[in-house]
C-alpha cells in the first residue's frame, strides 16, 4: 500500500466506507456491538480524509482538478457525496443515510477502479495541456461535481423513500421499513437537496458562462446543449415540486432518473479532452504504459 | 452443599405463568392492604429486608436476610395474610432462593417473563415497587443492590435483543406506522370516527406520545344521546376536540391521520371524498385506518396517490409478526440474563466458585 499514489489511496478509502457499511448495516438491524457504536462515523470520516488526499496527489499529478478521465470524475462524485453527507451530519443523526452513502461509495467506487480504460493517463501524453489553465473554469467545474455529489445524495434519499413507501403499501411486517426514516422527512429532505444541488449547478453555469463568453472555442456545442438541457431538467423538476405538480414517488422516481441522465451526460461534458487523447492514445498511452 | 449466602435472598411469588386468573386475583393484594402486608412482613422473624410487587399478571415478594431465614415462614405469612390455604399455595406459587432469585429479577424487569414478551411496562412496575420499598425503609444493601443491577439488566435486553422490538398493542403498531409516515406522532393530527376498542386504544397510544391534536366525531354525537358509550366521553378523556358528524367530509384535509371505528354498516368515505381532500393537502400523506367490520372506508381509496390505507386484519398481522420476532429473540436473551444474574451472584456471595443456588418449588411439577 502506497500512501502517495492516488489509486491505492482510493482503494483504502473504498475499503473504510465498506467497513462503515457493513458495521452501519449490521447496528441497524440490531445486532450492535456497544465498543463499535461510533464506528460507522469514524470510518467514514477517515476514508473521507485518505480520498481527499487521493484526490488531492492527482490533482498535482494532473496539475488541476482531477476531472479527466471516468475515474476521476466518478471518484470526484463520491467525495461530494461523501462531503455532502458529513456536513448534514453535523445537523442531523443520519445514520442510516451513512450507512447507504457508505455502501454506495464502495461499490461504485471500487467498481470504477476496476473499470478498463477507466483511468487512462491522459496526463502523460507529450501534447498533454492543462484542462483548466483558468482558475475560473476550475471553480466551475469543481462546483458542478458538488453538485453531483448533492444530487447522487438526493437519489439515495429518494430510493430510501421508495423502499419505504414500497413497504408501506404493501401493509406487511417489514424490517428494513422499521429503521428508514418517516416518508414524510424523507421526501423534505430530498426537496431541500433538490433546492441545494439546483443552486450550485446555477452557480457552477454563471461562473462557466463567464469564461465561455471569453473563450468560447474551449466549450463545444454537444457539451453546452446537454449542460443546458440538464440544468433544466432540475430547474423543472424544483419548480415543479415548489409547485405541488410533482411529488411523492414521482417525483423520487424523476430525481433517480435525472440523475442517471447527468451521470451519463458527464462522457460528452469533457468532448475536448477525448478529442485529444483519441489523436494520442494509440501510439503514446501503449509505449508509455 | 448449600452456602450460607445463598440462603440470603428470597422470592415467593405468583404469576401469569402457573396461575390462572382466578388464581392471581386469589393472591393479589388491593392498595390498602399493603401498608398491612409490609407492616407484617417487617415483623418476620430473621427477614431483614423485603419487597413487593404487586402487578396485575404477578404478585411477588422478595427478601433479604443476614441470618438464616426459613422460606416456609413467608409462604405461611402469605397464606395467613390472603387467607389461603395452603394447598393452594403449593399449586400456584413459586419460591427460589439465592442466585435463581436474580435470574428470575432480570427475566421480569426486561419483560421476557411478562405475558406480553417485551412489554416495557413491566419495568415502571418493578421500578414503582423498589421505589415503595424505599421509602417504606424495607429496601436495604441487598436489594438494592439487586433492583439497581436488574434495571441495568432490563435495559441491555431491551437494547441488545429484540424482545422489544417491534409493537404488538394495536394502538401501538397504529402510532409505528403513522411514525413511518409522518415522523414524530405529536405533531400527527389523529381524527378519530367512532368509539370501539381500537379507537379508544389508538388515542391511548396516540395521546401517551404527546400528541396534541386528537379529534374524535362519531354518529352518536347526533341522533343518540343514549348510547352506551359516546364519542364525547372519550373526548373528555382523552383531552381531545370534539367534530360534529356532519362536518366529517368536509374536514379531512385537517387530518394526518383517520382511524374510523363505527358500526355503521356502510361506506363512510369514499375515493370521491379523498381525491377533493388530496387536492388540499396534494403533497402530504393521509393515513387511514379502517377498524370497522363491515368496512366504513371504500378499499378504492387506496389508489390515491400518498393515501395508505389499512384495515384491522393488516394491522394484526403486522402486531403478529411483531410478536413471532420477539419469541425467537426470547432464549438468546434469557441466556445472556443467565450469565449477567449469575455474574452477579457471583459477586454478591464473594466467592470465587459460583455457589449452588436452591430452587425450591413449592409444587415439584410446577
Amino acid at each position: 500500500m502506497n500512501f502517495n499514489d492516488a489509486r491505492d489511496l482510493f482503494w483504502l478509502s473504498g475499503g473504510f466506507y465498506g467497513i462503515a457499511f457493513l458495521i452501519g448495516f449490521l447496528k441497524n438491524f440490531r445486532r450492535e456491538i456497544p465498543s463499535f457504536r461510533n464506528v460507522p462515523l469514524f470510518s467514514i470520516a477517515f476514508g473521507f480524509l485518505l480520498h481527499t488526499r487521493g484526490l488531492y496527489l492527482r490533482g498535482l499529478e494532473i496539475q488541476g482538478c482531477p476531472l479527466g478521465n471516468s475515474l476521476e470524475r466518478i471518484q470526484f462524485i463520491i467525495w461530494s457525496l461523501i462531503l455532502a453527507y458529513l456536513i448534514l451530519r453535523i445537523a442531523w443523526r443520519l445514520n442510516l443515510l451513512g450507512t447507504f452513502c457508505a455502501g454506495l461509495a464502495t461499490f461504485i467506487g471500487w467498481f470504477s477502479l476496476l473499470l478498463p480504460n477507466g483511468d487512462f493517463p491522459y496526463w502523460l501524453a507529450e501534447d498533454y495541456t492543462r484542462l483548466f489553465s483558468n482558475p475560473w473554469i476550475e471553480l466551475h467545474a469543481s462546483i458542478a461535481i458538488f453538485s453531483y455529489g448533492i444530487f447522487s445524495l438526493l437519489t439515495i434519499v429518494s430510493s430510501m423513500y421508495l423502499v419505504q413507501k414500497k413497504a408501506l403499501l404493501s401493509r406487511k411486517y417489514d424490517l428494513l421499513g422499521s429503521f428508514l426514516p418517516p416518508i414524510h422527512d424523507l421526501e423534505h429532505a430530498a426537496f431541500r437537496l433538490l433546492s441545494i444541488g439546483v443552486s450550485f449547478l446555477t452557480l457552477s453555469i454563471v461562473v462557466g458562462g463567464m469564461h465561455w463568453t471569453r473563450h468560447p472555442e474551449f466549450v463545444t456545442s454537444t457539451k453546452l446543449t446537454i449542460t443546458i438541457i440538464l440544468w433544466m431538467g432540475y430547474c423543472s423538476l424544483f419548480f415543479l415540486r415548489f409547485s405541488n405538480r410533482l411529488y411523492g414517488s414521482r417525483f423520487a422516481k424523476t430525481s433517480i432518473v435525472l440523475f442517471f441522465v447527468a451521470i451519463f451526460s458527464l462522457s460528452f461534458v469533457s468532448s475536448k479532452i477525448r478529442e485529444v487523447s483519441a489523436t494520442w492514445m494509440p501510439s503514446t498511452i501503449h509505449l508509455k504504459l | 452443599m448449600i452456602n450460607e449466602f445463598s440462603n440470603s435472598l428470597h422470592l415467593l411469588g405468583s404469576s401469569h405463568q402457573i396461575a390462572d386468573m382466578a388464581a392471581r386475583e386469589r393472591l393479589s393484594l388491593p392498595p390498602e392492604k399493603i401498608d398491612d402486608f409490609y407492616n407484617g412482613l417487617k415483623n418476620l422473624p430473621g427477614l431483614d429486608e423485603c419487597l413487593l410487587l404487586n402487578t396485575c399478571n404477578r404478585t411477588e415478594v422478595y427478601g433479604a436476610s443476614h441470618s438464616s431465614f426459613s422460606p416456609q415462614v413467608l409462604q405461611q405469612y402469605l397464606g395467613e395474610f390472603c387467607k389461603i390455604e395452603s394447598e393452594f399455595l403449593k399449586r400456584y406459587c413459586y419460591q427460589h432462593s439465592g442466585e435463581k432469585v436474580v435470574e428470575h429479577l432480570f427475566g421480569v424487569a426486561s419483560g421476557v417473563d411478562s405475558q406480553m414478551v417485551g412489554e416495557t411496562e413491566i419495568l415502571g412496575q418493578v421500578k414503582k415497587a423498589y421505589d415503595d420499598a424505599c421509602v417504606r425503609n424495607t429496601s436495604g444493601k441487598i436489594l438494592n443492590r439487586l433492583f439497581q443491577k436488574g434495571f441495568q439488566a432490563a435495559k441491555w435486553a431491551r437494547t441488545n435483543t429484540g424482545i422489544s422490538r417491534g409493537q404488538v398493542n394495536l394502538g401501538n403498531v397504529l402510532c409505528e406506522l403513522s411514525r413511518r409516515i409522518f415522523g414524530k406522532i405529536s405533531n400527527c393530527r389523529l381524527l378519530v370516527v367512532g368509539s370501539g376498542d381500537v379507537a379508544e386504544s389508538a388515542m391511548e397510544a396516540f395521546k401517551s406520545r404527546g400528541s396534541q391534536a386528537i379529534t374524535i366525531t362519531g354518529r352518536t354525537f347526533d341522533w343518540c344521546p343514549l348510547s352506551r358509550r359516546k364519542p364525547d366521553e372519550l373526548a373528555e378523556k382523552y383531552e381531545a376536540f370534539a367534530l360534529s358528524f356532519s362536518q366529517l367530509k368536509k374536514s379531512l384535509h385537517l387530518f394526518d391521520v383517520i382511524l374510523t371505528s363505527t358500526a355503521s354498516g356502510q361506506a363512510l368515505i369514499n375515493l370521491e371524498d379523498i381525491l377533493s381532500c388530496m387536492k388540499k393537502r396534494p403533497a402530504k400523506p393521509l393515513f387511514l385506518i379502517d377498524a370497522a367490520v363491515p368496512r366504513n372506508i371504500e378499499e378504492t381509496v387506496a389508489k390515491a396517490e400518498n393515501v395508505f390505507l389499512y384495515n384491522m386484519d393488516d394491522v394484526s398481522e403486522i402486531a403478529n409478526e411483531n410478536l413471532k420476532t420477539r419469541m425467537a429473540e426470547v432464549d438468546r436473551c434469557k441466556t445472556a440474563l443467565s450469565q449477567r444474574a449469575l455474574r452477579l451472584w457471583e459477586q454478591m456471595s464473594d466467592y470465587s466458585n459460583p455457589p449452588s443456588s436452591i430452587t425450591q418449588s413449592i409444587n415439584p411439577q410446577s
